[in-house]
């Protein structure tokens, strides 16, 4: 490849613009950068903390006991989430001087892991809370509403929450499927 | 972060020698103005922030064209999630209107139409072009990619083979 061709000629050629960083501008973009990072989990910690206090509120006002477990439950679903999007964010920064390949291929696999993984510790957390309080919320002895009913309200609240739940993990699992093409491919063209 | 002599020390040098080649990266990745100079800045700074931790696995080129490459990647990943650009090879065969690199080689419709056939193409395949355009030798653009030599000469083959055919220039 030392045969200099017409298009590395233009292409090394090209004119330039007038560009430098000094070491202050380097440090001020390199803090703005860990900002970013600092204000996009401290909006994922806000969102727990709202589910928090929501759920914290109710069960603090509804004298139903199976209501206040069910919300207690669900705080400590959103608390346990918190601690693994924490123990996520802090799984360190990817090499960036590795070969792009391996780059890469890691970049996928972190998106496929963490994808993979949405069920286990970002919806199933909530499940035994959301359950517990709408079973306690359908069959609230002084709510005076008959059984059949309180089934009916029972099921189609669990429904609704299950619908939703299969939707995420649909989503995630085409968007995983699509990463494992995305790495089948990177595999077959490094060889 | 506190820099360490050495890391700055390494960052100029790197900047100076390296410079007009990032730019030519960024170039590369990044279409407008505005996100291109970002982008320049961000390889800037990551290949700053790396140099502290500089463990001479590979020379400094190498270690230069991974971070600046890496992290316009990362750049380009980012903006697919917001606009679907990138197409295959193959379907930067279709861009529309060749020309003739022999007509046009001074002219900067070249230089633009080149620009656009790059950043036509997925990201693996725009890495190994750009660093072939480089003038980097197989065997530097293997170290810097982690593919195979024989891989890299056959994606450059066919890169090269269907740049030519695009401009109407046969492959060298």
């Amino acid at each position: 490849m030392t045969d200099r061709d017409p298009f590395q000629s233009l292409w090394t050629q090209q004119p330039q613009e007038p560009f430098s960083m000094t070491a202050a501008d380097l440090a001020r973009r390199s803090a703005r950068f860990q900002s970013t990072i600092r204000r996009r989990n401290i909006t994922e910690y806000a969102a727990a903390a709202l589910v928090i206090g929501v759920f914290g509120w109710m069960a603090w006002l509804i004298p139903v006991p199976a209501v206040k477990t069910g919300a207690v439950l669900v705080i400590l679903g959103a608390l346990y989430v918190c601690w693994k999007l924490h123990v996520l964010a802090g799984a360190g920064t990817p090499d960036a001087a590795a070969p792009l390949a391996d780059f890469h291929r890691n970049e996928l696999l972190r998106q496929r892991s963490a994808l993979a993984g949405v069920w286990k510790w970002y919806l199933a957390p909530f499940v035994p809370g959301i359950l517990v309080f709408i079973g306690g919320v359908a069959f609230a002895e002084d709510a005076g509403v008959p059984l059949s009913a309180g089934v009916m309200l029972f099921a189609t609240s669990a429904g609704f929450v299950a619908a939703l739940f299969a939707a995420i993990w649909w989503l995630n699992q085409q968007a995983v499927a699509a990463l494992d093409r995305e790495i089948a491919a990177l595999d077959a063209g490094a060889k | 972060m506190t820099p360490t002599p050495d890391q700055d020390a390494r960052y100029r040098e790197a900047a100076e020698t390296f410079g007009p080649a990032l730019q030519r990266l960024a170039g590369a990745f990044e279409a407008n103005a505005e996100r291109r100079r970002d982008l320049l800045q961000d390889i800037h700074v990551a290949l700053w922030r790396s140099l502290a931790a500089f463990d001479g696995r590979c020379s400094l080129k190498t270690w230069v064209y991974r971070v600046a490459h890496n992290t316009a990647a990362s750049h380009v990943d980012r903006e697919r999630r917001r606009h679907q650009g990138a197409v295959s090879l193959e379907a930067a065969a279709d861009l529309p209107a060749p020309l003739s690199l022999a007509a046009d080689l001074e002219a900067s419709d070249a230089l633009a139409r080149l620009h656009a056939w790059i950043r036509a193409l997925k990201p693996p395949d725009r890495q190994l072009l750009t660093l072939y355009l480089e003038d980097l030798a197989a065997a530097e653009i293997a170290d810097i990619t982690g593919l195979t030599p024989g891989a890299v000469a056959t994606r450059i083959s066919r890169l090269k083979t269907q740049l030519a055919a695009d401009f109407k220039e046969p492959a060298r």
